[in-house]
């Protein structure tokens, strides 16, 4: 029980210092690092952990303890998806789309944000928060100035950076801690849709309706202001990012695919015993034949900080598990969910909520997954719900619960706009204790 | 280079300076001089004809001879008296100093400043070194600047010079002289690939103003029919540019921003501009 408990301490003591990653200036994957090095050291010390030799394809394999630690379907997911997001962002399909929705509004502010609210959504949903954060965030920058709308921009920006979090809810991908509960759950990618996107359309109109009357964001009155503003955003030309018109339907026909392909892995012969890592990364390698000469460049812009952080994580969780930390935690955990379905999914929800607001997300996604699976709850469990819908929308609470409304307050800061972090937290707070009773009610009422 | 920073490059990049198209006619038409009246008719008919374009708004000709004035104040007197919207004259009235290209003498200098009316200015009718094809008629007009996008005002003055069935130049110089003193200092800084530098801000400053032209040929096209629209963007140094562009489009008339919200005086590659190039008309805008 000692060695249970030591092990616990160090736990606390990670998750504190990822939450005081910007204090310590140290980057999360080298925190994770230290207590990876460490907590195996100490599981090997007690005896806790011994390398097995297993049988794999009829051969005798003998894996360091650290291997099959890993989840290596959820970071070959990440690696995939982040390398094809970022050569497909270069055919200029997204930024098409941007500007072809920005003129489309005709400059009315309040067509302008139920757009950009809807494009954040989607983009959340198909590429990641983070993207979709920095593509929709700077275009309202340049379009708002263009309109003469600067004082509007504040509301603008805040709107989308929570809308970020909620458009993470839409697909198994689009967010870790879906890919993370998802898989742990085994929810497959079109029941996960299924399941979530009424809430992500509902939480989506509730936020847009609620930021327009909360920043005055309303629509044009008069054929002068119409037209005056029509013309503004007229001058958009939506080809301009695009180098190559071959390049634009080739990366909008794979875009597609993509999206099809992960949402048939687990039905489709072969691929289903390959995985969405396989399709992921296959992906990524198509799209990469375009820029065949030059695609180191691609694999420097990969974020090498949260592929190691990851995978010293699932180590550090991997020996608690040796060291009975999860069940120890579980146990505290069980009279939560020993409430019953109502009170347990919902106090699980705020939990994981106000957990994500203040640390990262993922560890408390890898973490109560564990438990969760440890403690054989079924995949049609709505405690597995609430861990998704809380670990997400957590991340409305503060500017670092999340790192998309992390880069919401940097753009908001690019602009030279007002923002602290009480002043975010007063403004979100509301959007946010919405969005989690209206995810409770759905989680409990239609899950 | 951050991903928020290249976003937000490609939604400037995008955000395009957008054309007007607007129909300029002259009603007041001031044709100014410092000739006796027998010279001054001739004068007047050889601008009547070479501006041939102004006649379909059937402007009111007036003029002014070199007996009607003898000093700076007399002439701006009489020209707010006249209230023209066009004014038309040479260089180094009431002097001589038009044999030496140095200035543009006195009457020129200030009124091209002092007065927010469109000037034309012709050769002057002594010197006898317009080019051989000037003088006919309009149509190669030149709208030429270093900073085109956006221009919708010079565009306009060129089309309303441009005479039917004509062309117009659309012409941007980007100053390789400044080029070059900026490639410099960043040749010196070591976190910069000089290359790539020079080579992606030499396409951005002349992707904008091909962009505008493109966006003025359509729009001019739909409402302007009877005139071609021409374009010539380059790197290059301003008059020696000019000039040869000048010869081998034969053109007629070029047409260039003179005022400069930020100083009273004439900014310094117009004045240049208004001082050398002598051999065909100029409209001062």
């Amino acid at each position: 029980m000692k060695i249970t408990y030591l092990f616990a301490a160090l736990l606390v003591m990670m998750i504190m210092l990822l939450a005081l990653e910007e204090k310590i200036h140290a980057k999360k994957s080298v925190i994770v690092a230290w207590f990876a090095a460490i907590t195996l050291f100490l599981a090997s010390f007690f005896g806790l952990v011994y390398p097995e030799t297993v049988k794999i394809l009829g051969l005798d394999v003998t894996l360091p303890v650290y291997i099959p630690a890993i989840d290596w379907e959820v970071i070959a997911i990440i690696l995939g998806s982040s390398l094809f997001v970022d050569v497909t962002s270069k055919c200029g399909l997204f930024t098409w789309i941007a500007i072809k929705l920005t003129k489309a509004s005709k400059g009315d502010p309040f067509r302008l944000l139920i757009f950009y609210g809807v494009m954040t959504v989607v983009f959340s949903a198909v590429l990641n928060n983070v993207t979709a954060m920095i593509i929709v965030g700077t275009l309202s920058g340049v379009s708002l100035s263009k309109l003469n709308l600067n004082n509007k921009l504040l509301g603008f920006l805040l709107v989308e950076g929570l809308l970020t979090n909620v458009g993470g809810l839409l697909t198994l991908i689009s967010s870790v801690p879906n890919i993370i509960v998802g898989n742990a759950a085994e929810i497959s990618f079109v029941t996960f849709f299924i399941k979530s996107s009424p809430y992500v359309v509902v939480a989506t109109i509730v936020t847009i309706i609620m930021g327009a009357k909360l920043f005055g964001i309303k629509a044009l009155q008069g054929d002068v202001a119409k037209a005056e503003a029509a013309q503004h955003v007229a001058g958009f030309d939506e080809n301009d990012g695009i180098e190559s018109i071959w390049f634009f339907k080739f990366g909008t026909v794979m875009t597609a695919l993509f999206v099809l392909a992960l949402a048939s892995a687990s039905v489709t012969p072969y691929i289903k015993d390959l995985g969405m890592g396989y399709v992921a990364l296959t992906f990524a390698a198509i799209m990469l034949s375009y820029y065949k000469s030059t695609a180191e460049r691609f694999y420097q812009a990969v974020d090498w900080d949260l592929l190691a952080f990851f995978a010293g994580l699932f180590i550090v969780i991997n020996m608690m598990e040796h060291a009975l930390v999860l069940d120890l935690i579980g146990e505290e955990l069980a009279p939560i969910i020993g409430l019953g379905e109502i009170w347990g999914t919902a106090i699980l929800m705020v939990a994981s909520a106000l957990a994500s607001s203040v640390t990262d997300n993922i560890p408390l996604a890898a973490m109560l997954a564990k438990i969760l699976s440890g403690l054989n709850v079924p995949s049609d469990s709505t405690l597995w719900w609430a861990v998704i819908f809380g670990a997400n929308l957590g991340g409305n609470i503060t500017p670092i619960g999340s790192a998309s409304t992390l880069v919401a307050v940097t753009i908001i800061h690019k602009f030279k706009l007002p923002m602290s972090f009480m002043q975010f937290v007063k403004t979100a707070v509301p959007f946010a204790v919405l969005q989690l009773i209206l995810a409770a009610g759905y989680v409990l009422v239609f899950l | 280079m951050t991903r928020l920073d290249q976003f937000t490059s490609v939604f400037k990049s995008a955000d395009k300076a957008v054309y007007s198209y607007q129909k300029l006619s002259f009603k007041r038409i001031l044709v100014v001089t410092d000739l006796k009246s027998n010279d001054m008719r001739d004068f007047i008919q050889t601008v009547r004809s070479f501006l041939s374009v102004t006649e379909e708004a059937k402007p009111q000709w007036d003029s002014v001879s070199g007996e009607d004035f003898n000093s700076v104040q007399q002439l701006l007197d009489i020209i707010q008296d006249k209230k023209p919207d066009l004014i038309v004259t040479y260089r180094h009235l009431h002097s001589k100093a038009w044999q030496w290209p140095y200035s543009l003498g006195e009457y020129l200098d200030i009124m091209s400043q002092a007065t927010s009316v469109p000037v034309v200015v012709m050769p002057h009718p002594d010197a006898g070194h317009a080019l051989s094809h000037s003088l006919q008629n309009t149509d190669q007009v030149m709208a030429m600047t270093d900073h085109l996008t956006g221009d919708n005002g010079l565009v306009n003055m060129a089309l309303s010079m441009t005479a039917p069935g004509g062309h117009c130049w659309l012409v941007h110089v980007e100053n390789k002289q400044i080029l070059d003193r900026y490639m410099d200092v960043i040749g010196k800084i070591p976190s910069i690939e000089t290359d790539q530098a020079l080579e992606t801000i030499a396409h951005q400053l002349l992707k904008e103003p091909k962009d505008f032209i493109d966006a003025c040929r359509s729009v001019i096209e739909n409402e302007n029919g009877n005139v071609t629209i021409e374009d010539v963007v380059v790197m290059g140094r301003h008059i020696s540019e000019y000039r040869e562009l000048i010869q081998a489009k034969k053109i007629d008339m070029l047409v260039f921003n003179t005022k400069d919200e930020d100083q009273l005086a004439m900014h310094g590659s117009a004045y240049a501009l208004a001082v050398e190039l002598r051999t065909i008309p100029l409209m001062m805008v």
